[in-house]
């Protein structure tokens, strides 16, 4: 069997095999540990995630920061740490549950009332407030593929469970009066009704898109949809995403194909006139963005397009760096545009995502150099910063998205590593083999997977001094196995059998159930092995 | 995986109130009792109708004596054009079809039920200077009227045949089960 890539499964596979057993950097780490530490804010704490524009209005929006961190964890998960669910399922499900608070999507009850700059014609709609019933699909398409996705990766079905994702809105402080008076806007979906929902919104506009603001059908911002459609086809062994895929490429065949006479992809289009609209300040964020997350379903344009258009937006620097012109200022009228777009993020992203290293590192180095990384709680990030240039000229410009997200995104994905989750997630029998089921807060996994051939679970973690909660890690499909021996850095400090442990020397080792507790040592990072000379079966 | 939620159908209203192509009144109440097979598209469509239709008389063929429980009906996206009589001449290629047409109203009532995308576009090639793309999908209802499954134009004759036979021998099985057999 091929790849769309051309790639064998087989060689797919090796290459999953190499990352996974190369684990996780130092700062692929503390990248994580950022989205964790961001995950982990009380309700409503933002740090370091507002952007410049207020009202969560556009890129600098929750929403994107909190889906495409998701989406780093799941390639993270497939490519690096693929037997340590329990290292990144709990801050999937917090990222879950921040994208479904009010202060992410309320901005939905204005833009949905539309006359703004994309279409001032249609001024004066009533207010919308469920922002997943109709159109937004900027927001609804990222709770939707985050949720397909976590099933899949996690073989959890949690948000399935009727009213599993649920938006709502209190306040007792003005409304619709009533008793006892305020207002509460409540709206519940699963992870099918939602799905469903978008699908349909999908066939009724003719596989054009859903519209983000009303009438304007973004190709982006159906990226994340499609893939949400795949994560349900793998659940469910539909073919959705297949036929709104195979249709949403036909329906932009009317304009000619997704790319303009420019030379750079439409942005959007408008529903109601059937019009695209070029991306004409050739904004390096409408093609990288756009291709990242297409490559999953459409690899053979993207490739082509990737070396179309590369060499518009990426400039070579000293050193090997690499840089970005600093974005055409543009108005609205006299007005001018301050927003965020996140231009280098995303193009380290696609760089990355095509498995160009000579891009990719030179982008990182240059934000190495002139992004003013920082540790913050033992999570790695670059800092908002609005400033495009500093005074010798480089481009100095971060977003949230780029700074908390994208660049972690681009360190920890691998080449065509989102084509690879799209097309193949996990090889058949991948739940049944030894993992990390259960993570405790305080220890962080650097390295796990599961050797097949040799039947052997290799992971290596440590427990964070700097880092509160238990320090016991759970492992699961343990038993039933036959004879096991774990060694830890090369000597054995445990052994059992199929149904209970029978020596733990330097090592708390315990069955709780139908797991194995190994209570790490503080202070300290080891390998550890936990093979099955008969083979494990 | 634990994920599948059983019995999910389309959330596909439905409901329609037109004339069929011999001028009489039908609704989706008229089909109760056989399983209606509809599409929509028009007269003047040059490619996917053509297809489609083909295809579905196709189907009707492989599905062999089950095709007598099968009402296959055409409604039009284009009522301005699509007359009773236009359509009756129309559909004379694939026996056994019916043609289904009514007021703007009515039609873009039928459509929004069936969540279907059609819209009026300029077309040089057309003698009337326009076309009305259209999607492409077939959708089932079963003999109470309950719409349970759609097939997208990407889906060939034999697979279209196989999911009908399917639901026909799983409606059976109800029934036997609801009657004590």
């Amino acid at each position: 069997m091929k790849t769309s890539d051309g790639e064998t499964r087989a060689s797919a596979l090796e290459r999953r095999r190499k990352s996974a057993v190369a684990g996780l950097d130092a700062k692929q780490l503390a990248y994580l540990r950022h989205f964790d530490n961001l995950s982990r804010r009380q309700r409503n704490d933002w740090s370091f995630m507002t952007g410049r524009t207020p009202n969560q209005m556009d890129f600098g929006g929750y929403r994107f920061q909190l889906a495409y961190a998701a989406y780093a964890l799941a390639l993270t998960h497939v490519h690096r740490l693929p037997a340590a669910p329990g290292a990144l399922r709990p801050t999937f499900q917090r990222l879950v549950a921040k994208i479904l608070e009010p202060e992410v999507w309320m901005y939905w009850r204005d833009s949905s009332r539309a006359g703004g700059i994309w279409n001032p014609h249609l001024a004066g709609r009533p207010e919308q407030w469920d922002p997943v019933a109709h159109d937004n699909i900027m927001y609804s398409a990222y709770v939707q593929s985050m949720a397909l996705m976590y099933n899949v990766l996690f073989d959890d079905a949690r948000y399935a469970a009727p009213g599993a994702l649920t938006l709502e809105y209190f306040t007792p402080f003005w409304g619709d009066g009533g008793k006892p008076g305020g207002l509460d806007r409540k709206f519940e979906y699963d992870q099918f009704s939602l799905n469903e929902n978008l699908y349909w919104q999908m066939v009724r506009s003719g596989y054009l898109g859903i519209a983000c603001e009303p009438n304007c059908v973004f190709q982006i911002c159906n990226q994340p949809a499609i893939i949400g459609f795949r994560m349900h086809d793998l659940l469910t062994g539909g073919s959705t995403a297949d036929e709104v895929s195979r249709g949403f490429r036909q329906a932009w065949e009317q304009f000619g194909g997704p790319v303009a006479s420019n030379g750079h992809l439409y942005l959007y289009a408008a529903s109601d006139t059937r019009t695209p609209i070029p991306n004409a300040g050739e904004m390096p964020w409408g093609d990288a963005w756009y291709a990242s997350l297409a490559n999953t379903w459409n690899g053979e344009f993207v490739e082509k397009y990737y070396a179309s258009v590369i060499g518009k937006h990426v400039l070579e620097g000293p050193d090997g760096t690499r840089t970005i012109r600093p974005p055409k200022s543009r108005t609205f009228g006299a007005r001018p545009i301050e927003n965020d777009t996140c231009d280098f993020g995303w193009l380290t992203v696609w760089a990355s995502e095509m498995g160009d290293a000579v891009t990719l590192e030179g982008l990182q180095r240059h934000a190495e150099r002139h992004m003013r990384p920082t540790l913050y709680e033992g999570g790695r990030f670059f800092p908002r910063h609005d400033q495009v240039s500093d005074a010798e000229g480089n481009y100095t410009c971060v977003e949230p998205l780029a700074g908390n997200v994208l660049f972690a995104y681009a360190s920890l994905n691998v080449p065509h590593g989102l084509r690879q989750l799209y097309e193949q997630p996990w090889a058949p029998g991948h739940f049944a083999e030894p993992n990390l089921a259960i993570v405790g807060d305080a220890i962080e996994v650097h390295r796990a997977y599961y050797d097949d051939a040799r039947a052997t679970l290799h992971f290596t973690a440590g427990v964070r001094e700097d880092r509160p909660g238990d320090s016991v890690v759970r492992l699961a499909n343990i038993w039933d196995r036959g004879r096991w021996e774990l060694q830890r850095d090369g000597q054995v400090v445990a052994t059992g059998d199929g149904q209970q442990v029978h020596e733990g020397r330097r090592v708390e080792a315990r069955r709780t159930e139908h797991l194995l507790d190994l209570h790490l040592v503080r202070n300290e990072l080891s390998t550890y092995t936990l093979s099955w000379p008969g083979g494990g079966v | 995986m634990s994920a599948i939620r059983p019995g999910s159908a389309p959330p596909v209203g439905g409901a329609f109130d037109l004339v069929d192509h011999d001028g009489r009144p039908v609704t989706h109440e008229t089909f109760r009792g056989a399983y209606a097979l509809v599409f929509f598209g028009f007269t003047h469509c040059r490619v996917v109708c053509p297809r489609a239709l083909g295809r579905l008389s196709t189907v009707l063929g492989l599905l062999g004596p089950d095709a007598a429980r099968m009402q296959p009906l055409y409604i039009t996206v284009d009522p301005e054009r699509d007359h009773p009589a236009v359509m009756k001449a129309f559909l004379a290629r694939w026996p056994g079809f019916l043609g289904l047409t009514g007021s703007r109203e009515r039609i873009e009532a039928a459509k929004a039920a069936f969540h279907v995308f059609a819209r009026r576009r300029d077309d040089p090639e057309d003698p009337d200077g326009y076309a009305v793309p259209h999607t492409a999908i077939t959708y089932v209802l079963d003999p109470e009227g309950v719409c349970v499954d759609h097939f997208t134009d990407a889906l060939s004759a034999d697979e279209v045949a196989e999911r009908l036979r399917a639901l026909i021998a799983r409606n059976h099985r109800l029934n036997a089960s609801e009657a004590g057999e």
